[in-house]
């Protein structure tokens, strides 16, 4: 249970983070907050000749808006959106999701980039920022790049990053006065990783809904095209509209054959849907 | 080994370390404070939750070198802290202890429940501290303590502490420190060839522990699609991460594959036997590996089956991926994740063969990696899982 030996560097800058990265090809690894990557280390799952920690670094730090979207800098903790140390455009959506991962002795040091580095299917962020229609910035030293998040976690524990990138910032587009949200996450255990995750954004005065199944374990399913979940228009009676089966059929496309499965992620969005309209 | 310069209970610490050490084994072997207790040392547990900047964190899986420059408090340095008087009296009237173990870490979460949530009812104060385990005591007396002194400080109208005193963004415990580098010990890893230890092994039949149902179609008949299954280095090749060894023969293939999921990398090396039955269009692939790095070894099977379809036209092949794992890799125990990626293997190698088959060779490194042996690395992914199963979602 202790990590096989590693070299350790703290880079003066994020170039210089990017430069060692790229300097190692593929032997070094990025460490931030380090909650998903130091059990890793510990139970030596990982074994990096050199681990970079940039969790020192101001330029990451940073929480603005910026042309209607907030701007999230990888290394902001899921305790600095809990607590509301950074700027919210969702409406206290972001504060509720970041309240309920894991633990605070947790969220206190991990953060929002490392989370979605790590891609693991189950964890909140993937899911509800994919809701929310938020996007990611990679960056390696040959520049930026930025995508949708459900671009970014190409199947479980894989992301779009290719060597020698870090997640860089994570932008939030405003969430409109009529959009609702619901969030709801099925845990055999407090702040265990999810067993199945609803988020839904839903504008019933725009007629259109974002909708998310995670925890599925693969790439979350998106949905923005959602009027057939909801008997063929999103109007302000979606609550009642909310078709089940039809979410069923969309999870038995995606190859979730254990019908007991579908359920309780049926039964999770429904909860989600309930939340939005409440 | 480089020193780690920090301040432990508002006295400045210098004390050399390996760049692997955790906090908690920091303040343990290196200042002597056992008072932090390490439990799971996976970041589930919260035996060994310390202050790390005045709030909670997880000191084992928290490096020294990460919070240099940082402010550390344990429990030794909260003798006269006056939250953590008032619920080590709570703790006692309230018997929320028996041996004592998770208290250390109980008491650090129960201050910042305290400090943040005055008004916090009993369901929060359980989830405020749903991160600490206890295995004897239980948590009535636990949960009584706490809502004991969040009432009593109500009653004295005490305001709460907003983000516990944060103000700054990002982890708790960085960005005092200055760049720099340390190097490691190099790694003694005196590892023999796993091909070795294998050569000489029988291929024993077993029960796999894991059984994953994969299935894809080829545009050709099956006595053609067969007739390639019964070609090693092709459907080796064609295989993710897979290489061969010395030439196969039925009996015996040796060689290895390399597997990666997410962070998690391992490469099984191994021999393995081949079986076929022309009659029914099946076989089976059953083979034996080690991951000397990570000291893992595994058992798997492949079993297939050829199916026609469109009227012989075209052949659905089905498989059947069996496996058992032990050793470090087995602790994973999440299965969703693993065939999440077997299907992503299997997708690789069914592309892969229909790409041979159709004549247009596969460049160079295409081979990627699902073998005989992916089962094996299967395995290993599945390992991975458990970890994180257990432990909780982070950055």
């Amino acid at each position: 249970m202790k990590p096989a030996p590693f070299a350790y560097e703290r880079p003066r800058d994020f170039t210089a983070a990017l430069s060692m990265l790229a300097a190692r090809s593929g032997s070094a690894k990025i460490i931030a907050g380090g909650q998903s990557l130091g059990p890793m280390l510990n139970l030596r799952l990982v074994q990096p000749e050199l681990i970079v920690d940039i969790s020192g670094l101001a330029e990451l730090k940073r929480a603005e808006i910026s042309g209607g979207e907030l701007v999230l800098g990888a290394l902001v903790t899921h305790a600095d959106i809990e607590d509301g140390r950074t700027a919210d455009v969702t409406r206290g959506a972001m504060r509720g999701v970041a309240a309920n991962i894991a633990y605070r002795a947790v969220r206190n040091r991990g953060t929002i980039g490392g989370s979605l580095s790590h891609a693991d299917p189950a964890a909140d962020w993937i899911s509800a920022l994919a809701a929310l229609g938020a996007r990611v910035t990679l960056r390696g030293l040959a520049g930026a790049r930025t995508m949708p998040v459900e671009a970014f976690v190409l199947g479980a524990l894989e992301s779009a990053l290719h060597t020698g990138e870090i997640v860089e910032a994570v932008h939030v587009p405003a969430r409109s006065a009529t959009a609702h949200w619901g969030y709801a996450k099925s845990c055999r255990k407090t702040g265990e990783f999810a067993h199945a995750i609803g988020a839904v954004l839903i504008d019933p005065a725009a007629a259109s809904a974002r909708i998310v199944i995670g925890a599925i374990d693969t790439t979350p399913l998106v949905i923005t095209d959602a009027v057939e979940l909801f008997g063929g228009r999103i109007a302000a009676d979606y609550k009642q509209r909310f078709d089940v089966r039809v979410a069923d059929a969309l999870l038995a496309k995606a190859g979730i054959d254990d019908a007991a499965q579908r359920h309780i992620h049926v039964s999770v969005l429904r909860r989600a849907v309930q939340e939005a309209a409440a | 080994m480089s020193t780690i310069a920090l301040h432990v209970n508002r006295r400045a610490v210098e004390v050399p370390a390996e760049p692997r050490t955790s906090l908690a084994d920091f303040v343990r072997d290196k200042l002597d404070l056992t008072g932090t207790h390490l439990g799971c040392e996976h970041g589930v547990c919260g035996a060994c939750t310390v202050l790390l900047d005045g709030v909670p964190a997880r000191s084992c899986i928290t490096y020294a070198a990460a919070c240099e420059g940082a402010d550390v408090t344990t429990i030794e340095g909260l003798d006269e802290d006056e939250v953590t008087s008032e619920l080590r009296a709570a703790f006692t009237r309230e018997h929320a202890l028996q041996c004592g173990y998770c208290t250390p870490g109980m008491l650090v979460s129960a201050r910042d429940l305290v400090l943040r949530l005055p008004d916090a009812d009993e369901r929060s104060i359980r989830v405020g501290m749903s991160g600490n385990l206890c295995r004897c005591t239980g948590y009535v007396g636990i949960v009584r303590a706490v809502q004991s002194v969040i009432e009593a400080r109500r009653a004295r109208s005490i305001a709460p502490l907003a983000g516990a005193g944060r103000t700054g963004l990002g982890p708790v415990g960085s960005g005092r420190a200055a760049p720099g580098r340390s190097e490691s010990r190099p790694a003694q890893q005196a590892l023999a060839a796993a091909s070795e230890n294998i050569a000489a092994c029988s291929i024993p039949d077993f029960t796999p522990a894991t059984v994953l149902d994969q299935r894809f179609t080829l545009p050709y008949p099956p006595a053609k699609v067969f007739a390639i299954f019964d070609d090693i280095a092709v459907i080796a090749a064609c295989l993710p991460g897979v290489s061969l060894g010395s030439p196969p023969t039925p009996e015996r293939v040796e060689g290895a594959i390399r597997v990666k999921l997410g962070p998690v990398a391992a490469a099984f090396e191994g021999a393995a036997r081949v079986e076929r039955d022309p009659a029914t269009l099946s076989g089976r692939i059953v083979g034996i590996g080690t991951d000397p790095r990570s000291r893992s070894a595994t058992q798997g099977e492949i079993r297939y089956r050829l199916l026609p379809l469109d009227g012989g036209a075209a052949t659905a092949v089905e498989l059947s991926i069996g496996y058992t794992l032990t050793g470090m890799l087995a602790q994973v125990g999440r299965p969703g994740l693993v065939r999440d990626l077997a299907k992503r293997l299997v997708a690789e190698f069914a592309a892969n063969l229909d790409r041979r088959m159709s004549g247009v060779p596969s460049g160079p490194g295409t081979s990627a990696e699902l073998s005989f042996w992916s089962i094996a690395s299967d395995v290993l992914r599945a390992r991975i899982a458990r970890i994180f199963g257990r432990r909780s979602e982070a950055g």
